[in-house]
């Protein structure tokens, strides 16, 4: 990456950080990563004065419960929609908003406006998602767990949830830079096609990000039952090194296609 | 970057840094899950002997504290907790609910104890009035000696304090000595703990306290077991095979027994009660076949009790795990099957003695 590119796009991050943080779509952000926290917090509360439920015959503990949220809430929804509804935006705000002749005008290339709007969206989702999740820790694990024992898998979350925060935007900022209506496009494949491919059986499954966000989660449902143990041992996962890397794959592709469709395509403003 | 940007992108770093180093720290160092609690177990473990068959533990406050003590004080005769309770304090001047914060008890099969079967010691956190228990302690025969510079109180033989009932008879029944009599011990080792029991285990641990040396702390096998008990507020673990070579069994007994090396169980006493009972057989081969009859005594007790609502829920809550050497049983009882139980046992008590 070459200084012309990463110059502009560094003061690009600068404007468009402030721009979407406190723009009406963080509303929507602040609502979405505070959910959990409050859940957490009530989960608390609840446990200070009851035990936690039996799920599959295997008691909840706060470390599988905080499993259980970071799997069902964070990388089954709240990432990807926020990929959805962040990534589909980078360029097609500046369009719908008339703008983007602005930022095209000036004497930069339009793939350093992209990659400027990228970082500021991850730093945006990544500065809102990573706290929340520390958060709910805190709150969740000492139920029945210890906060120095699970470390490792906070650890290893944070992580996940930052690289599968990249891979969605990247992926949809291309959908958002290369057709006209990105946001249905990005719901169906979010909601659609990576649900759907999971549970078929064969290799569809390795054309979505969830196969391989999948692998990175250290976490698993509260079972005990022998169907689930042998369910588990044969099902066809990647090593958590293949899915780094076909992440960081899908990263850099997303974002060279995403810049080069910006760079290429020619924006129609309607009057 | 505007003023209101910066100060954000401060406070969530500092959230997840803060957070992540906490995390760490406790990774690294563990926080303790209480004052007197180390990641190594018990503080009093120091003062346990490093032999020891059997160690016990219970946070008697938190136990006492719970929801499920607070149903049982409730529902099954809390006048005779009540005198119970009273009739305790004015004895030994502990009251049990509020001075007690939790015991630490060892079975010593190697120890000599009376007729050679060994020797316990109690350590007792908590608020003492030393002055009421070595006075009450006199009034019963004990002498005080000095042992290390420590008041040590003796009690010649082991012996109730108070009349013990025989059945139905109301008459006292006669103290008659032990054989081989073992001198039952009490000591104040600190401020806020105070070891009774055998003579040799209390004197052991003053021993300990005052020159450290080899205890049960320094046992790692043993530490390691303890480890894994954390998280429960009553909990035991010991050497079956100690036991067993100690006890003498005629071979045709002996031989019936699983080949358990160590076993242990932790309890969690709140709501309701969950227990981890668990037992490490001496190879792979003989955890399976523990394994293969605990399960079928499950399924018979399953069996037994689809007809009987208050014992189904709990023997429903019964389940077998455990890999390797580790077979383990796992309970998890709420508070409501407790009460089916009291309301199922209601009658009997009821029921005047014939």
């Amino acid at each position: 990456m070459n200084a012309s590119l990463l110059r502009p796009a560094l003061r690009v991050f600068d404007f468009s950080l402030g721009q979407m943080l406190w723009s009406r779509r963080s509303v929507l952000l602040g609502l979405l990563v505070g959910v959990p926290v409050v859940l957490a917090a009530v989960v608390r509360l609840f446990a200070a004065s009851n035990q936690l439920p039996v799920i599959n015959g295997a008691g909840l503990t706060g470390p599988t419960l905080f499993g259980i949220l970071i799997w069902m809430l964070f990388v089954r929804f709240i990432v990807p929609v926020l990929g959805v509804f962040y990534g589909t935006s980078l360029i097609a705000d500046e369009v719908d908003d008339k703008t983007i002749t602005y930022l095209f005008t000036r004497p930069v290339r339009r793939s350093a406006v992209l990659l400027g709007k990228y970082l500021a969206y991850l730093a945006c989702v990544v500065l809102l998602v990573l706290p929340s999740v520390v958060v709910v820790y805190f709150l969740v694990v000492p139920i029945g767990g210890h906060i120095g024992e699970s470390f490792p898998s906070l650890a290893a979350d944070l992580g996940m949830l930052a690289i599968g925060l990249a891979a969605y935007g990247a992926l949809f900022a291309f959908v958002g830079a290369r057709l006209k209506r990105p946001l249905i496009t990005g719901l169906v494949f979010a909601f659609g096609w990576e649900t759907t491919v999971l549970l078929i059986p064969g290799y569809l499954k390795r054309l979505s990000v969830a196969y391989y966000l999948q692998a990175l989660v250290p976490h698993a449902m509260p079972q005990d039952s022998t169907i689930n143990v042998l369910l588990q041992a044969f099902q066809d996962q990647p090593s958590v090194l293949v899915s780094l890397i076909y992440l960081f794959i899908i990263v850099g592709v997303s974002l060279w296609l995403a810049g080069r469709a910006v760079e290429t395509r020619e924006y129609v403003l309607e009057q | 970057m505007t003023v209101r940007t910066r100060y954000f992108v401060i406070v969530s770093l500092l959230v997840i840094f803060v957070g992540l180093g906490t995390g760490l720290v406790a990774y690294y160092v563990g926080f303790p899950t209480s004052a007197f609690f180390t990641r190594n177990g018990p503080e009093e473990l120091r003062f346990l002997p490093s032999s020891a068959s059997v160690i016990a533990y219970a946070d008697v406050r938190e136990v006492m504290a719970s929801e499920l003590r607070q149903r049982f004080r409730k529902s099954l005769a809390p006048e005779a907790q009540e005198n119970g309770q009273h009739e305790f304090q004015n004895l030994t001047g502990i009251n049990i609910e509020t001075d007690i914060e939790r015991v630490v008890g060892c079975f010593d099969a190697t120890a000599s104890g009376s007729a050679g079967m060994g020797a316990g010691v109690v350590l007792a956190r908590g608020t003492f009035d030393n002055v009421k228990i070595e006075a009450l302690m006199r009034e019963h025969g004990a002498k005080v000696e000095d042992y290390k510079g420590k008041r040590l109180i003796v009690a010649d033989r082991f012996s109730p304090p108070f009349p013990v009932p025989d059945g139905n008879d109301s008459t006292p029944t006669p103290r008659v000595p032990p054989q081989n009599p073992e001198t039952f011990s009490l000591a104040f080792i600190e401020p806020g703990l105070v070891a009774l029991g055998s003579t040799t285990l209390v004197q052991h641990a003053i021993d300990l306290h005052v020159g450290g040396g080899e205890s049960a702390a320094t046992n790692e096998e043993l530490v390691s077991h303890v480890k894994a008990l954390e998280g429960g507020n009553v909990w035991a673990l010991g050497r079956m095979d100690v036991l067993r070579a100690r006890a003498k069994l005629p071979d045709i007994v002996a031989n019936q027994l699983p080949p358990i090396t160590w076993f242990s169980v932790r309890g969690r006493i709140n709501g309701g009660f969950q227990a981890l009972l668990s037992a490490e057989a001496r190879d792979d081969e003989s955890a399976k076949n523990l394994r293969d009859v605990v399960r079928g005594f499950l399924a018979l007790a399953k069996l037994q009790t689809s007809s009987k609502p208050e014992f189904q829920r709990f023997v429903e809550s019964l389940e077998l795990s455990g890999t390797g050497r580790t077979v383990a049983l796992s309970l998890d009882v709420p508070s409501q099957v407790f009460d089916l139980l009291g309301a199922a046992a209601a009658p009997q008590l009821a029921r005047p003695q014939q």
